[in-house]
């Protein structure tokens, strides 16, 4: 009789690539508040794809999220609360974004685990979480993504920003609605009609 | 709209941008024919060259194809995928989509044969396009599905 392999550790490896970076793109950016501009994020999403947020905005606002990975139990109920929120998200001309650390192939099996159509961004080599200030360091093992939420307009300007550290503090189904809403008003011209 | 969007042409057999060769009139999104052309790859038209072929795109059974799309035939085309796009005639009608990968061995999953049937054409029309990001299922202003782009606003100018 063969023992089962030990239960696999989602833990990614921090590769040496993550050193490539050089120190004026390793720099932290400024602080993440409503205002200031989120930078442009590149990173592979859930199929290996080099994406940029500007990419994946193309005009419109956008919700971008930062979650610690598959394994956690608050990122699994908050992202189900997303995926009921995309079924208006695909209609409002906005988009939904993840970054994790887990990797591509990790990402698309949760992803369609969860029924979710929105895009999850891979920083499993940890390209940005240092330069974000997101990095969770109660966390040694995983190294993840502190949960965080933003609303970004299409230029990426932040118009609000939430600390989900604690599960309490992240936007509400409402409250992204209210944001989506008030960044549409801003940015169509035809909102107002006549 | 106009940039967002180029016309080309299937009798059933062959996709053209050449309106003199005859075929059925397409709209798709016009990325998908103005960047560099990639040679060796395989279009699947499902759509009929016949001008009766077409459905409202607000129709339930065409929105759920475009969640498929997103949902998971873009991730099992992987990196086969050059480009997506849905056909449209008009402001309303929606009239197939042409998916286009470097091998055409997963074509058989198309979401939108089950719409119109599909055709497997070798062709070196199309370039690479960045697959549409979801959740957004909407076109934007007529255009097909996923191209165009809303006009920008700079909340500072009053």
């Amino acid at each position: 009789m063969t023992q089962s392999p030990a239960r696999e550790e989602p833990v990614t490896t921090i590769k040496e690539e993550d050193a490539t970076i050089n120190e004026e793109d390793a720099e932290p950016v400024a602080e993440l508040t409503p205002g200031a501009a989120f930078p442009d994020v590149q990173l592979p999403d859930h199929t290996g794809r080099e994406r940029s947020l500007s990419e994946i905005a193309a005009g419109n606002p956008l919700a971008l999220f930062t979650a610690r990975g598959w394994w956690c139990p608050k990122e699994q109920r908050y992202l189900r609360e997303l995926v009921e929120l995309q079924n208006e998200f695909e209609v409002a001309y906005s988009q939904i974004v993840v970054i994790t650390i887990d990797e591509p192939e990790t990402q698309s099996a949760f992803r369609a685990g969860l029924g979710a159509r929105f895009t999850f961004l891979s920083d499993a080599e940890r390209r940005w979480i240092d330069r974000l200030g997101l990095l969770e360091d109660t966390d040694t093992t995983h190294r993840p993504y502190r949960p965080a939420g933003f609303t970004l307009r299409p230029d990426l300007t932040i118009h609000s920003a939430y600390n989900g550290y604690w599960y309490w503090g992240r936007a509400t189904a409402e409250e992204l609605r209210q944001d989506m809403r008030a960044i549409t008003r801003e940015v169509r011209g035809d909102w107002d009609l006549g | 709209m106009a940039d967002a969007t180029r016309e080309l042409y299937w009798d059933g057999a062959q996709l053209t941008l050449d309106p003199d060769e005859g075929g059925r009139r397409l709209a798709i999104d016009a990325r998908c024919v103005n960047g560099d052309p990639v040679a060796g790859c395989f279009a699947h038209v499902c759509a009929l060259p016949g001008e009766d072929a077409r459905i409202q795109f607000d129709q339930p059974e065409v929105q759920e194809a475009r969640r498929a799309a997103l949902a998971w035939w873009i991730p099992l085309l992987g990196d086969a995928l050059v480009c997506l796009s849905t056909f449209s005639l008009d402001s309303v009608h929606f009239a197939g989509a042409v998916t286009v990968a470097r091998h055409p061995r997963l074509f058989d999953h198309d979401p939108f044969a089950r719409l119109f049937p599909g055709t497997v054409v070798p062709t070196g029309l199309f370039s690479l396009v960045s697959p549409p990001p979801g959740p957004l299922i909407e076109r934007i202003a007529g255009a097909p599905w996923p191209g165009g782009r809303f006009p920008q606003v700079d909340p500072a100018v009053p």
